[in-house]
């Protein structure tokens, strides 16, 4: 291997650690203030350090610590204690290991070199997505039973059949798509998305067969175990697979969880909603008009970064009174912020307005793709949350006939119908 | 009789796909989201330990209070009647004799424990002198000892009435 492909492994590996391990914690908070939001109450919003809130995110900073210290406590009654510890580990390898395969830019040429920008460099990226996200099935299967208390397996069991039960209408929408693609290789799906229809729609995935990302998006909530479809815990009323558990082996289901719902917004980004592609502009497009695109980012950049400051100084209040130690850290942030986008621009107008060399040209592509890449994943594990917000819990058996009565056979007739207009065209 | 039919929800087609209801239910949710992020002083709540209530109706039933006469005296006469009616057991009184002339009896000790009270409002009511109220609207007592939970005499005169705040 050389220094350039270990460099870009280590790049690929950091990104995905940051978009699913880091993502984690962001998660946490947006969930809480998303909810307090749509409550309209303010969510978590006291905690600081050195007066630096930054909107409540610190909170889960300081809940993942706390998780860490708390006493690793394992109740005396159970016998296996060796499968009881490693549940918690299973869910998680697997919610992580689900994310490594997603491509998170372009395949990179450097030196005319192609580098496969995904952690795992792999070419059956959605076989792998399939197969560890059945696999973490067994991790709650497996904590459910190792707890030794009716009510986990009850609750493992209640789990797992729900998550078998959708994987299955799952695989099939995918299959459909797989069909249209014509490669289980994630990359390419993504590349394939760059694409247009007619000359002026972008061929994602959701254009192309909407019903099938209907199917995938509901199956994805219930694959990991999020509202309507959270038979896991029912917080509020039933009593999950995880009651004997405390402290970070809780927390690796916890932080597992949201691994899960980082790993497939991943995957329902790249199949439905063009994965790392810009609207209109592929990587080809990017490199005839990365001037034009890079002038574009250093007009809009400043202009969005002083809205947001306005938006900060206007809703970063409290009680309303001057000696409000908000002020203090809203006029430190809007420093920083307006340091730090100075320096942004000054590194896109170098990168714009100088001649750029093949493989800078390339990079600097692949981390426009990054960025464009986690907005979008965002933007999905938004909606993620936003939905279970929204909807009520669903009963168990409403939701088994969901899935085996009406998602199963409407993903089967959407392969059949794909089949044949796929062989028709060819 | 008339009957009223209820009608029944869920057979149409469009209740059935689940997915209107769905797209509407977010439209409610987001609508929420959206004008709380903009403007952040639509909250419901209050950020309390700063922001105290201010809705605390004359007939909340808060801390007690020892009201005095006019002439700043207690008013109590010792009379032991709010510690008979308290169903708790936690109002002690020590009587003494009164020498200024105003009245013949005075409490020497009067402590009521907090811990033990239910905020029934029965010594309030059993009072005949209208000499102890609970109109003081404190909803939250805080002390670091159990001893500081005992209010003695000089405590509970010293306590003032909700409004005149």
């Amino acid at each position: 291997m050389t220094s350039v492909a270990v460099g870009v492994t280590i790049l690929n590996i950091l990104v995905a650690f940051t978009l699913s391990l880091g993502g984690a914690p962001i998660l946490v908070w947006m969930e809480r203030r998303v909810a307090g939001f749509i409550q309209d109450r303010p969510g978590p919003n006291r905690c600081h350090i050195g007066g630096f809130r930054l909107g409540g995110l610190v909170q889960s900073v300081a809940d993942m610590l706390k998780l860490v210290f708390k006493e690793d406590f394992t109740p005396g009654h159970i016998r296996q204690k060796f499968y009881f510890t490693l549940a918690p580990a299973i869910v998680f390898a697997c919610a992580f290991l689900t994310f490594m395969v997603m491509p998170v830019a372009d395949i990179l040429y450097i030196d005319a070199k192609p580098y496969i920008m995904q952690a795992l460099p792999i070419e059956f990226g959605a076989l792998w997505f399939l197969a560890f996200a059945g696999l973490s099935v067994y991790g709650v299967l497996l904590g459910g039973w190792a707890s030794e208390n009716k009510y986990s397996i009850l609750g493992g069991i209640r789990v797992s059949a729900s998550m078998i039960s959708y994987e299955a209408s799952m695989s099939l929408a995918l299959i459909s798509m797989l069909l249209i693609y014509g490669s289980v290789n994630l990359t390419q799906i993504a590349a394939f998305q760059g694409g247009l229809i007619f000359g002026f729609i972008p061929a994602w995935g959701v254009v192309l067969q909407p019903i099938s990302a209907i199917i995938f998006i509901i199956t994805s909530f219930a694959e990991t175990n999020r509202a309507p479809f959270d038979m896991a815990e029912g917080e509020s009323e039933i009593v999950g697979f995880h009651v004997e558990y405390s402290a970070m082996k809780f927390g690796l289901f916890f932080v597992g969880e949201y691994i899960a719902m980082c790993a497939s917004s991943a995957l329902i980004v790249t199949l439905f909603f063009g994965g790392y592609q810009i609207p209109w502009l592929n990587t080809q497009a990017l490199q005839n008009n990365l001037t034009l695109v890079l002038s574009t980012l250093i007009i809009i950049l400043p202009i969005m970064v002083f809205l947001f400051t306005r938006w900060m100084k206007k809703a970063n209040r409290w009680l309303g009174d001057s000696l409000d130690p908000r002020h203090k850290e809203t006029k430190k942030l809007t420093s920083f912020l307006f340091v730090s986008t100075a320096l942004i621009m000054l590194v896109l107008a170098l990168l714009a307005f100088s001649n750029l060399s093949q493989n800078s040209t390339n990079i600097t592509i692949a981390f426009l793709q990054i960025l464009t890449f986690s907005i979008k994943i965002y933007l999905m594990n938004f909606i993620y949350i936003v939905v279970r917000w929204t909807l009520p819990r669903f009963r168990y058996d409403q939701l088994q006939y969901l899935g085996w009565k009406i998602l199963l056979p409407l993903a089967l007739a959407n392969i059949f119908i794909t089949a044949l207009v796929v062989v028709g065209l060819s | 009789m008339k009957t009223k039919i209820v009608p029944r929800h869920g057979k149409s087609f469009k209740e059935k796909i689940y997915l209107p209801a769905v797209f509407g239910g977010m439209k409610v949710t987001l609508k929420h989201f959206f004008s709380n992020l903009i403007d952040g002083k639509k909250f419901k709540s209050m950020s309390y330990p700063e922001e105290q209530p201010k809705d605390i109706t004359p007939r909340y039933r808060g801390v007690h209070r020892l009201t005095k006469r006019d002439d700043g005296s207690v008013r109590c006469v010792a009379c032991f009647m709010c510690a008979t009616a308290c169903p708790a057991e936690c109002i002690f009184i020590e009587a003494a004799q009164r020498e200024d002339g105003v009245d013949e009896k005075m409490p020497k000790k009067f402590s009521i424990d907090l811990l033990e009270c239910v905020f029934c409002g029965g010594c309030v009511e059993a009072c005949p002198c209208d000499a102890i109220r609970m109109d003081s609207g404190i909803f939250s007592f805080i002390a670091k000892k159990r001893e500081d939970f005992v209010l003695n005499k000089e405590k509970l005169l010293s306590i003032e009435k909700w409004s005149e705040k």
